[in-house]
Order: structure tokens, then sequence, then C-alpha cells
């Protein structure tokens, strides 16, 4: 796969296709399919250095913003422990609140992104990683706060969550950022974006027909 | 796409934030999830009669291994997104009705198959039921929903562009 060369779209025609792989769109799935094994791996064994920006990202805005509450964020491979300054409750003498986040599972969209690009093959492919990564970063970054949030201030008991001092609409916010960065963000944005970057992939697509 | 994109991004925010109100768990959600894990062992059944459904719970009788069928497995989130994208653009609302019809069905199509083999994983090795849970199948199911849109968006009528000729398909280069 080259930068430079002609652009080997799936867009385009290809004589020497099957018969079922005539179909401009049914060849950009079949090569998002088997794509789809290559990205996820390569995803999971570069976990940690991929996931090294969101880190940093998270470490930033948990301390601009919830510096009361986090003390501490280790990692282990992809995953984050945020060390909290909550106390385990009333009659616990020692001891801190920590939550584990599974960092993965917020960036899924990574590999899926991955794989669309390199079926779509257009010429600056490698671009197009590099600036979807870019904007997945941050959202992958939601995710995993969001899902810290969640962890002390929801799914924690009464006497922890008293100690955040959310209010109800605060709490009610998070549940919604963890829903949303959960369910919709990780799965949506490597689409839309994809969308948006292969326009005009997508017209050729169209003009040739499905 | 501008117009498409904000569009899209606001509905999907609003049908989200709908879908989680007490009402339409109640009403949608619940009722909509059980129907899956019953429509999922119907199909099981007729291959493997130990599997029962209750409630939103596929469970099996002979080793007693069971999976809920939670939020993000239902194919309610992927129906949403397709929902939106098919609201948010440009097109006669009868090609909306007919694909979103289809579209749907394509995906819940495709969940049910999720759920099956989610299941038979679960039971064959936990580490692999995750992965696909987790990650495989959430991107499989984006795809799923991708693909319906872009077939979709293929065979719409034109209407954003003054001028344009009736029947033309909508512009997608269109910034």
């Amino acid at each position: 796969m080259s930068e430079d060369g002609p652009p080997k779209s799936a867009g385009g025609g290809n004589a020497a296709s099957p018969g079922f792989l005539k179909s401009p769109l049914t060849r950009f799935v079949a090569a998002a399919v088997a794509w789809l094994p290559v990205t996820f791996g390569a995803w999971y064994l570069l976990g940690p250095i991929l996931l090294w920006p969101v880190r940093l990202l998270v470490q930033l805005i948990a301390r601009a913003g919830f510096g009361d509450l986090v003390a501490k964020i280790e990692s282990s491979g992809s995953a984050l422990t945020f060390i909290t300054t909550l106390k385990p409750g009333a009659g616990v003498a020692a001891g801190v609140v920590s939550v584990d986040v599974n960092m993965l599972v917020y960036a899924f969209g990574m590999p899926f992104f991955a794989a669309l690009t390199l079926a779509a093959r257009e010429a600056s492919w490698w671009r197009t990683l590099a600036l979807g990564y870019a904007v997945i970063v941050p959202f992958v970054a939601w995710g995993v706060l969001a899902d810290f949030l969640k962890g002390i201030a929801i799914a924690s008991s009464a006497a922890i969550a008293s100690q955040t001092g959310f209010s109800a609409w605060q709490r009610e916010l998070i549940a919604f950022a963890y829903q949303f960065g959960s369910l919709i963000l990780p799965a949506v944005v490597p689409a839309v974006l994809w969308v948006l970057l292969h326009r005009a992939f997508l017209e050729r697509l169209r003009r040739r027909g499905a | 796409m501008v117009r498409f994109f904000i569009l899209f991004v606001v509905l999907l925010a609003v049908l989200f934030g709908l879908q989680l109100t007490p009402w339409a768990q109640q009403w949608f959600v619940l009722p909509w999830t059980s129907a899956l894990a019953s429509i999922s062992t119907s199909i099981v059944t007729l291959f493997d009669g130990s599997i029962v459904a209750d409630g939103k719970v596929m469970r099996s009788t002979t080793n007693g291994f069971a999976v809920s069928i939670e939020a993000g497995c239902n194919g309610v989130e992927a129906t949403l997104v397709l929902l939106a994208a098919m609201l948010a653009f440009p097109a006669p609302w009868k090609h909306k009705a007919i694909g979103l019809v289809i579209g749907i069905l394509a995906v819940q199509i495709l969940n049910v198959l999720r759920v099956i083999s989610l299941f038979y994983l679960g039971q064959w090795n936990y580490d692999v039921f995750e992965w696909a849970h987790l990650y495989v199948w959430q991107a499989l199911i984006m795809l799923d929903v991708l693909v319906v849109w872009l077939i979709w968006v293929r065979r719409v009528p034109r209407i954003d562009e003054p001028g344009a000729p009736p029947g033309a398909p909508p512009a997608l280069a269109a910034g």
C-alpha cells in the first residue's frame, strides 16, 4: 500500500475480482472485515503505547478538574487505577478508595477506524490514520474519566459517594456522560470520523454503484 | 454535510437521553430486550433444546450458564444511531421510513447473531467471550449500521440541492 501511488480505492473497479466482489461496497466491507483482526491484534499488542496519550490527558484533566478527589493515577498495561482521597467509610480506620478502569473498553474505535481506513485504500491513508487517532484519543479519555466518576459518585456506597460533594444534578450528568461515553462514543466517533474523512471515497462509491 | 453532522449529533444525544428515561426503559427498552432474548432463544432451540429465556436472560438448563442482555448488547444504541443518521440526512420521508424499517431489521438480525454467538462463546472460553463482547461485536454492529446507511444514502433521491435532477442521489461530498 503506497502513499504516492495511484489510489487503489475499494470504490474503484477491478476486473479481476471474483463475482461476489464486483460491487465496490461489497469489496469495501469484505476488506474492512478482513482488516479487523489485523488492526485489533495490533491495537491490543500496542495498547499501552497507543493509550499513553490518553493516560496523559486523563491525568491532566483529573489534576485540573478533580484534584481534590484524585491523589494519584497508576497505570498497568492498558488499565488505570485512580487512587482517590476518599475514605472507605465510617468504621474503617485506614485506607483509601481506588477505582480501576480498563481503557481498552473505550478505545476499540481505534482499530475499527483503522480497519475502515485501510479498507478504503485512499492515497493518504497514513495521514488519515494519524488524524483519526488524534481525534479519537480525547473521546477515550472522556469514557475513562466518566467511568471513574461513575465509580465514585454512583456505583459506590453512600458513605463514599457523599464525600465526593456532587449534587444530584451533577450525578445525573455523570451518569449520562458515562452512558454516552461507553455506549455511543466508542463506536460512533470512528464511524462518523471515517465518513467525514472519506467523502471523496464515498462519492466514488455512490457513483460506481453498490 | 455540516448541517447533517450537527443534526445527527443533536438527534443522537436527544434520542439517547430519551431512552434513558424511566418511562422509555419501562415501555420500550425492557420489552425490546426481552423480545430479543425470546427471539434468540427461539432460534437456538431449533438445534439446542436446553435453552430457556427468562425476561432478558438466556439460560442453559444443562450447565446453568446464563447471559443477561444489557444496554449496549440489545441493539437499542445501534438502532438510535441509524435512526439519527437517516433522520438527519436530507431525504424524502417515504425513503426515510422505508430505510428505517429495512435498516433496523438488518441491524437487529446481526444483533441476534451477536447474542447467540456470545451465549456460546461464554460457555466455551470466557476470555474469548470478553473480547468478542467488549470489542469485536461492538465494531461489527457499527460496521453494519454504517453499511446499511451507505446503501440507503445511495438510493435516496436528492432534496438538498435546488435544481438537482429528480431522482439523483444526494451529494456525499458536499461540504
